[in-house]
Protein backbone atom coordinates (compact mmCIF):
# COMPACT_ATOMS: atom_id res chain seq x y z
CA UNK A 1 0.00 0.00 0.00
CA UNK A 2 2.85 2.37 0.87
CA UNK A 3 4.51 2.28 -2.77
CA UNK A 4 1.09 2.76 -4.15
CA UNK A 5 0.18 5.74 -2.45
CA UNK A 6 3.69 7.34 -3.08
CA UNK A 7 3.55 6.72 -6.65
CA UNK A 8 0.27 8.02 -6.70
CA UNK A 9 -1.18 5.01 -8.78
CA UNK A 10 -4.77 5.52 -7.07
CA UNK A 11 -5.03 8.82 -8.09
CA UNK A 12 -3.58 7.86 -12.16
CA UNK A 13 -6.60 5.41 -12.05
CA UNK A 14 -8.75 7.30 -10.98
CA UNK A 15 -8.09 9.62 -13.63
CA UNK A 16 -8.14 6.31 -16.12
CA UNK A 17 -11.77 5.34 -15.21
CA UNK A 18 -12.96 8.69 -15.53
CA UNK A 19 -12.25 8.33 -18.86
CA UNK A 20 -15.02 8.50 -21.49
CA UNK A 21 -14.75 6.65 -24.78
CA UNK A 22 -13.11 9.68 -27.26
CA UNK A 23 -10.41 10.17 -24.25
CA UNK A 24 -9.46 6.31 -23.96
CA UNK A 25 -9.07 6.23 -28.23
CA UNK A 26 -6.96 9.69 -27.25
CA UNK A 27 -4.52 7.71 -25.13
CA UNK A 28 -3.89 4.96 -27.22
CA UNK A 29 -3.29 6.82 -30.22
CA UNK A 30 -0.94 8.82 -28.49
CA UNK A 31 0.72 5.53 -27.30
CA UNK A 32 0.64 4.77 -31.09
CA UNK A 33 1.94 8.39 -32.35
CA UNK A 34 5.28 8.03 -29.84
CA UNK A 35 5.93 4.38 -31.30
CA UNK A 36 5.04 5.70 -34.80
CA UNK A 37 7.61 8.85 -34.38
CA UNK A 38 10.24 6.43 -33.60
CA UNK A 39 9.69 4.14 -36.66
CA UNK A 40 9.79 6.92 -38.85
CA UNK A 41 12.49 8.64 -37.51
CA UNK A 42 14.28 4.94 -38.10
CA UNK A 43 12.47 4.79 -42.09
CA UNK A 44 13.72 8.27 -42.22
CA UNK A 45 17.56 7.73 -41.60
CA UNK A 46 17.38 4.68 -43.79
CA UNK A 47 16.08 6.61 -47.02
CA UNK A 48 18.77 9.74 -45.70
CA UNK A 49 21.47 7.12 -45.01
CA UNK A 50 20.48 4.90 -47.98
CA UNK A 51 21.67 1.99 -45.18
CA UNK A 52 19.11 -0.83 -43.97
CA UNK A 53 20.34 -0.35 -40.91
CA UNK A 54 21.69 2.98 -40.54
CA UNK A 55 22.75 2.48 -36.76
CA UNK A 56 24.68 -0.70 -35.19
CA UNK A 57 26.21 -1.86 -32.63
CA UNK A 58 29.38 -3.48 -32.54
CA UNK A 59 29.10 -7.24 -30.86
CA UNK A 60 32.59 -8.19 -30.60
CA UNK A 61 36.06 -7.38 -29.86
CA UNK A 62 37.30 -7.92 -33.37
CA UNK A 63 38.23 -4.87 -34.17
CA UNK A 64 39.82 -3.69 -31.48
CA UNK A 65 42.02 -1.36 -30.78
CA UNK A 66 39.36 0.71 -33.28
CA UNK A 67 36.05 0.08 -31.66
CA UNK A 68 35.48 -1.99 -28.76
CA UNK A 69 32.26 -4.06 -28.03
CA UNK A 70 29.07 -1.86 -27.45
CA UNK A 71 30.01 1.05 -29.76
CA UNK A 72 27.54 2.95 -31.49
CA UNK A 73 29.01 2.77 -35.39
CA UNK A 74 26.92 5.39 -38.08
CA UNK A 75 26.56 3.93 -41.44
CA UNK A 76 25.87 5.26 -44.79
CA UNK A 77 25.50 3.63 -48.37
CA UNK A 78 25.83 5.91 -51.36
CA UNK A 79 25.95 4.64 -54.68
CA UNK A 80 28.36 7.28 -55.87
CA UNK A 81 30.72 6.43 -53.27
CA UNK A 82 32.85 3.06 -53.96
CA UNK A 83 33.62 0.70 -51.14
CA UNK A 84 38.00 0.79 -51.23
CA UNK A 85 40.48 -0.95 -49.51
CA UNK A 86 41.42 0.01 -45.75
CA UNK A 87 37.89 1.33 -45.21
CA UNK A 88 35.54 -0.27 -42.44
CA UNK A 89 32.42 -1.68 -43.81
CA UNK A 90 29.17 -3.73 -41.80
CA UNK A 91 28.31 -6.58 -43.80
CA UNK A 92 25.35 -9.58 -43.54
CA UNK A 93 26.65 -12.67 -44.56
CA UNK A 94 23.38 -14.48 -46.49
CA UNK A 95 21.53 -16.51 -44.39
CA UNK A 96 22.73 -14.62 -40.41
CA UNK A 97 21.51 -11.52 -39.49
CA UNK A 98 24.34 -10.36 -37.39
CA UNK A 99 25.88 -7.48 -38.96
CA UNK A 100 29.99 -7.94 -38.65
CA UNK A 101 32.27 -4.88 -38.60
CA UNK A 102 35.38 -5.61 -40.23
CA UNK A 103 37.64 -3.80 -42.39
CA UNK A 104 37.89 -4.44 -46.35
CA UNK A 105 41.65 -5.76 -47.20
CA UNK A 106 41.60 -6.52 -51.00
CA UNK A 107 38.95 -5.74 -54.01
CA UNK A 108 38.73 -6.79 -57.25
CA UNK A 109 36.41 -4.88 -59.68
CA UNK A 110 35.67 -5.81 -63.28
CA UNK A 111 35.18 -2.71 -66.24
CA UNK A 112 31.25 -2.97 -65.94
CA UNK A 113 31.36 -2.04 -62.09
CA UNK A 114 31.19 -5.08 -60.06
CA UNK A 115 33.30 -5.74 -57.52
CA UNK A 116 34.27 -8.20 -54.95
CA UNK A 117 35.73 -7.65 -51.47
CA UNK A 118 38.00 -9.78 -48.78
CA UNK A 119 37.77 -8.06 -45.01
CA UNK A 120 39.46 -9.40 -41.82
CA UNK A 121 39.01 -7.92 -38.38
CA UNK A 122 41.57 -5.77 -37.65
CA UNK A 123 41.93 -8.11 -34.43
CA UNK A 124 41.76 -11.62 -35.66
CA UNK A 125 44.44 -13.48 -37.34
CA UNK A 126 42.79 -14.80 -40.13
CA UNK A 127 40.49 -13.23 -42.50
CA UNK A 128 36.71 -13.61 -43.06
CA UNK A 129 36.53 -16.11 -45.57
CA UNK A 130 36.03 -18.82 -42.37
CA UNK A 131 32.33 -16.52 -41.80
CA UNK A 132 31.42 -16.31 -45.35
CA UNK A 133 28.59 -18.76 -46.47
CA UNK A 134 29.49 -22.37 -47.62
CA UNK A 135 31.20 -21.74 -50.38
CA UNK A 136 31.54 -18.05 -50.82
CA UNK A 137 35.29 -17.18 -51.17
CA UNK A 138 34.12 -12.75 -51.46
CA UNK A 139 31.79 -10.29 -50.64
CA UNK A 140 29.94 -8.66 -53.01
CA UNK A 141 28.24 -5.11 -53.04
CA UNK A 142 24.68 -6.58 -51.98
CA UNK A 143 26.39 -8.11 -48.72
CA UNK A 144 27.45 -4.55 -47.64
CA UNK A 145 25.13 -2.34 -45.26
CA UNK A 146 26.99 0.35 -45.04
CA UNK A 147 30.64 1.79 -44.61
CA UNK A 148 31.25 3.13 -40.98
CA UNK A 149 31.33 7.32 -40.82
CA UNK A 150 31.26 7.95 -37.23
CA UNK A 151 31.05 6.14 -33.65
CA UNK A 152 29.87 6.87 -30.63
CA UNK A 153 31.24 4.63 -27.66
CA UNK A 154 30.03 2.57 -25.00
CA UNK A 155 26.27 4.16 -26.37
CA UNK A 156 25.49 0.53 -27.27
CA UNK A 157 25.91 -1.49 -24.20
CA UNK A 158 22.85 -0.82 -23.51
CA UNK A 159 21.61 -2.78 -26.56
CA UNK A 160 23.68 -5.70 -25.77
CA UNK A 161 22.59 -5.51 -22.45
CA UNK A 162 18.63 -5.74 -23.64
CA UNK A 163 19.47 -8.32 -26.20
CA UNK A 164 20.55 -10.66 -23.48
CA UNK A 165 17.97 -10.26 -21.05
CA UNK A 166 15.18 -10.00 -23.11
CA UNK A 167 12.78 -10.03 -20.03
CA UNK A 168 14.47 -6.54 -18.59
CA UNK A 169 13.44 -5.22 -22.26
CA UNK A 170 9.87 -6.35 -22.25
CA UNK A 171 9.66 -5.33 -18.33
CA UNK A 172 10.81 -1.89 -19.06
CA UNK A 173 8.87 -1.28 -22.08
CA UNK A 174 5.90 -2.47 -20.85
CA UNK A 175 6.23 -0.22 -17.82
CA UNK A 176 6.40 2.69 -19.87
CA UNK A 177 3.41 1.17 -22.16
CA UNK A 178 1.64 1.53 -19.05
CA UNK A 179 2.23 4.77 -18.19
CA UNK A 180 1.91 6.64 -21.54
CA UNK A 181 -1.79 4.97 -21.50
CA UNK A 182 -3.04 5.75 -18.30
CA UNK A 183 -1.49 9.40 -17.67
CA UNK A 184 -3.36 12.31 -19.29
CA UNK A 185 -1.74 14.45 -21.57
CA UNK B 1 -21.35 8.94 -20.89
CA UNK B 2 -22.98 12.18 -19.47
CA UNK B 3 -24.14 11.41 -16.24
CA UNK B 4 -27.40 13.54 -14.73
CA UNK B 5 -25.47 14.34 -10.82
CA UNK B 6 -27.13 16.07 -8.06
CA UNK B 7 -25.66 18.50 -6.39
CA UNK B 8 -24.38 16.23 -3.70
CA UNK B 9 -22.81 13.27 -5.21
CA UNK B 10 -22.58 9.70 -3.48
CA UNK B 11 -19.14 9.46 -1.36
CA UNK B 12 -18.09 6.53 -4.12
CA UNK B 13 -18.53 9.17 -6.85
CA UNK B 14 -16.55 11.86 -5.71
CA UNK B 15 -13.44 12.84 -7.79
CA UNK B 16 -10.27 13.24 -6.48
CA UNK B 17 -6.87 14.09 -7.68
CA UNK B 18 -3.75 14.65 -6.40
CA UNK B 19 -3.70 18.38 -5.88
CA UNK B 20 0.11 19.01 -6.29
CA UNK B 21 -0.20 17.91 -9.52
CA UNK B 22 -0.73 21.11 -11.96
CA UNK B 23 -1.81 19.43 -15.00
CA UNK B 24 -4.42 16.21 -13.20
CA UNK B 25 -5.72 19.17 -11.25
CA UNK B 26 -6.64 21.07 -14.62
CA UNK B 27 -8.59 18.24 -16.53
CA UNK B 28 -10.51 17.24 -13.46
CA UNK B 29 -11.49 20.90 -12.81
CA UNK B 30 -12.27 20.78 -16.97
CA UNK B 31 -14.48 17.67 -16.44
CA UNK B 32 -16.12 18.86 -13.38
CA UNK B 33 -16.72 22.22 -15.44
CA UNK B 34 -18.43 20.82 -18.11
CA UNK B 35 -20.86 18.08 -16.10
CA UNK B 36 -21.66 21.37 -14.60
CA UNK B 37 -22.26 23.12 -17.77
CA UNK B 38 -24.11 20.59 -19.26
CA UNK B 39 -25.86 18.25 -16.67
CA UNK B 40 -28.58 20.49 -15.77
CA UNK B 41 -29.16 22.02 -19.07
CA UNK B 42 -31.21 19.80 -21.15
CA UNK B 43 -30.89 22.54 -23.77
CA UNK B 44 -27.32 22.25 -24.27
CA UNK B 45 -26.17 19.35 -26.73
CA UNK B 46 -22.91 18.65 -26.84
CA UNK B 47 -20.84 19.11 -30.28
CA UNK B 48 -17.67 16.63 -30.73
CA UNK B 49 -16.48 18.21 -34.22
CA UNK B 50 -13.12 19.24 -32.70
CA UNK B 51 -12.01 16.02 -31.00
CA UNK B 52 -12.99 14.33 -33.84
CA UNK B 53 -10.96 16.02 -36.37
CA UNK B 54 -7.76 15.53 -33.50
CA UNK B 55 -8.30 11.95 -33.18
CA UNK B 56 -8.74 11.52 -37.26
CA UNK B 57 -5.64 13.78 -38.01
CA UNK B 58 -3.92 11.19 -35.15
CA UNK B 59 -5.39 7.85 -36.59
CA UNK B 60 -4.37 9.47 -40.01
CA UNK B 61 -0.30 9.52 -39.11
CA UNK B 62 -0.42 6.20 -37.55
CA UNK B 63 -1.96 4.56 -40.64
CA UNK B 64 0.50 5.94 -42.93
CA UNK B 65 3.17 4.92 -40.23
CA UNK B 66 1.65 1.15 -40.11
CA UNK B 67 1.52 1.66 -44.04
CA UNK B 68 5.06 2.58 -44.44
CA UNK B 69 6.03 -0.28 -41.98
CA UNK B 70 4.46 -2.93 -43.86
CA UNK B 71 5.55 -2.11 -47.40
CA UNK B 72 9.50 -2.07 -46.44
CA UNK B 73 8.61 -5.39 -44.76
CA UNK B 74 7.11 -6.83 -47.91
CA UNK B 75 9.60 -4.70 -50.56
CA UNK B 76 13.21 -5.00 -48.72
CA UNK B 77 14.79 -1.63 -48.60
CA UNK B 78 16.49 -0.15 -52.07
CA UNK B 79 13.00 -0.81 -53.71
CA UNK B 80 10.84 0.71 -50.83
CA UNK B 81 12.77 3.53 -50.77
CA UNK B 82 10.30 6.49 -52.91
CA UNK B 83 7.56 4.90 -50.64
CA UNK B 84 9.58 5.19 -47.79
CA UNK B 85 10.74 8.57 -48.40
CA UNK B 86 6.74 9.69 -49.19
CA UNK B 87 5.45 8.63 -45.69
CA UNK B 88 7.99 9.69 -43.72
CA UNK B 89 7.09 13.48 -45.54
CA UNK B 90 3.93 12.97 -45.04
CA UNK B 91 3.85 11.75 -41.53
CA UNK B 92 5.84 14.77 -40.44
CA UNK B 93 3.37 16.78 -42.56
CA UNK B 94 0.27 14.89 -40.34
CA UNK B 95 2.33 15.98 -37.30
CA UNK B 96 2.59 19.62 -38.43
CA UNK B 97 -0.95 19.86 -39.15
CA UNK B 98 -1.96 18.39 -35.72
CA UNK B 99 0.02 20.80 -34.18
CA UNK B 100 -1.34 23.62 -35.89
CA UNK B 101 -4.79 22.22 -34.82
CA UNK B 102 -4.38 21.96 -31.32
CA UNK B 103 -2.60 25.31 -30.47
CA UNK B 104 -4.71 27.57 -33.13
CA UNK B 105 -7.94 25.80 -33.35
CA UNK B 106 -8.28 24.16 -29.92
CA UNK B 107 -6.40 26.14 -28.18
CA UNK B 108 -7.28 25.03 -24.75
CA UNK B 109 -11.10 24.19 -25.57
CA UNK B 110 -12.50 20.84 -23.79
CA UNK B 111 -16.25 21.88 -24.50
CA UNK B 112 -18.64 22.59 -27.06
CA UNK B 113 -22.34 22.65 -27.34
CA UNK B 114 -25.15 23.54 -29.52
CA UNK B 115 -28.33 25.52 -28.45
CA UNK B 116 -31.37 25.56 -30.21
CA UNK B 117 -33.50 28.38 -30.14
CA UNK B 118 -36.91 27.50 -29.05
CA UNK B 119 -39.14 27.98 -32.69
CA UNK B 120 -36.52 29.03 -34.01
CA UNK B 121 -33.87 27.42 -36.63
CA UNK B 122 -31.19 29.95 -34.68
CA UNK B 123 -28.55 28.66 -32.86
CA UNK B 124 -25.93 29.38 -30.82
CA UNK B 125 -23.32 27.77 -30.05
CA UNK B 126 -21.39 27.45 -26.44
CA UNK B 127 -17.81 26.88 -25.82
CA UNK B 128 -15.43 26.29 -22.87
CA UNK B 129 -12.06 26.70 -22.43
CA UNK B 130 -9.33 26.62 -19.66
CA UNK B 131 -5.85 27.62 -19.13
CA UNK B 132 -3.86 26.71 -16.17
CA UNK B 133 -0.09 27.54 -16.33
CA UNK B 134 2.36 25.00 -15.20
CA UNK B 135 3.50 25.92 -11.94
CA UNK B 136 0.57 28.18 -11.65
CA UNK B 137 -2.36 28.32 -9.26
CA UNK B 138 -4.78 30.68 -11.03
CA UNK B 139 -7.29 28.80 -13.14
CA UNK B 140 -8.67 30.27 -16.02
CA UNK B 141 -11.87 29.27 -17.20
CA UNK B 142 -13.39 31.05 -20.59
CA UNK B 143 -16.78 30.99 -21.73
CA UNK B 144 -17.90 32.15 -24.88
CA UNK B 145 -21.00 32.05 -27.15
CA UNK B 146 -21.33 32.09 -30.60
CA UNK B 147 -24.75 33.48 -31.90
CA UNK B 148 -26.48 35.43 -34.77
CA UNK B 149 -25.90 38.60 -33.07
CA UNK B 150 -22.19 38.07 -32.40
CA UNK B 151 -19.61 36.01 -30.16
CA UNK B 152 -19.43 37.44 -26.93
CA UNK B 153 -17.20 35.74 -24.01
CA UNK B 154 -16.64 35.71 -20.30
CA UNK B 155 -14.11 34.88 -18.18
CA UNK B 156 -12.85 33.88 -14.49
CA UNK B 157 -9.46 33.55 -13.24
CA UNK B 158 -9.18 31.99 -9.91
CA UNK B 159 -6.68 29.84 -8.15
CA UNK B 160 -7.67 26.02 -8.25
CA UNK B 161 -7.68 26.02 -4.49
CA UNK B 162 -11.06 27.69 -4.91
CA UNK B 163 -12.58 24.59 -6.04
CA UNK B 164 -10.74 21.95 -4.41
CA UNK B 165 -10.37 20.99 -0.70
CA UNK B 166 -7.17 19.87 1.45
CA UNK B 167 -7.78 16.64 0.31
CA UNK B 168 -7.69 16.89 -3.15
CA UNK B 169 -11.93 16.27 -3.08
CA UNK B 170 -13.22 18.40 -6.33
CA UNK B 171 -15.63 20.15 -4.71
CA UNK B 172 -18.83 20.36 -7.41
CA UNK B 173 -20.99 22.66 -5.61
CA UNK B 174 -18.60 25.00 -5.67
CA UNK B 175 -17.45 24.81 -9.83
CA UNK B 176 -21.41 24.52 -10.25
CA UNK B 177 -21.19 27.90 -8.72
CA UNK B 178 -18.99 29.47 -10.91
CA UNK B 179 -20.35 27.98 -13.85
CA UNK B 180 -23.59 29.15 -13.41
CA UNK B 181 -22.52 32.42 -12.55
CA UNK B 182 -20.11 32.70 -16.19
CA UNK B 183 -23.40 31.45 -17.74
CA UNK B 184 -26.55 33.09 -16.81
CA UNK B 185 -24.05 36.33 -17.55
CA UNK B 186 -23.83 35.49 -21.32
CA UNK B 187 -27.60 34.32 -20.87
CA UNK B 188 -28.73 37.70 -19.71
CA UNK B 189 -26.80 39.40 -22.41
CA UNK B 190 -28.36 37.83 -25.18
CA UNK B 191 -31.67 38.61 -24.03
CA UNK B 192 -30.84 42.09 -23.25
CA UNK B 193 -29.85 42.32 -26.92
Amino acid sequence: MGIASILQLDEMMGDFNRMNKRQSLYQVLSFAMIVSSALMIWKGLMVVTGSESPIVVVLSGSMEPAFHRGDLLFLTNYKEEPVRVGEIVVFKVEGRDIPIVHRVIKLHEKEDGTVKFLTKGDNNNVDDRGLYAPGQLWLTKKDIVGRARGFLPYVGIITIFMNEYPKVKWAILSILAIFVLLHRE
Amino acid sequence: MAKKEDKSLPADELVKVNKWDGSAVKHALDDAVKTCLLGDRPQLKEQFGLVNARLALCALAVGVAVMAHAWDFTHPFPQSRPVLLLSVLAYFALMGVLTLHTTFREKGTFAVAVQKETGGKQQSVWEASSDMKKYDDKYLLTLTVKDAKGTREVSSSKSCAAFIDNNGIILDHLVANEVNRLYNSLSAEKKEK
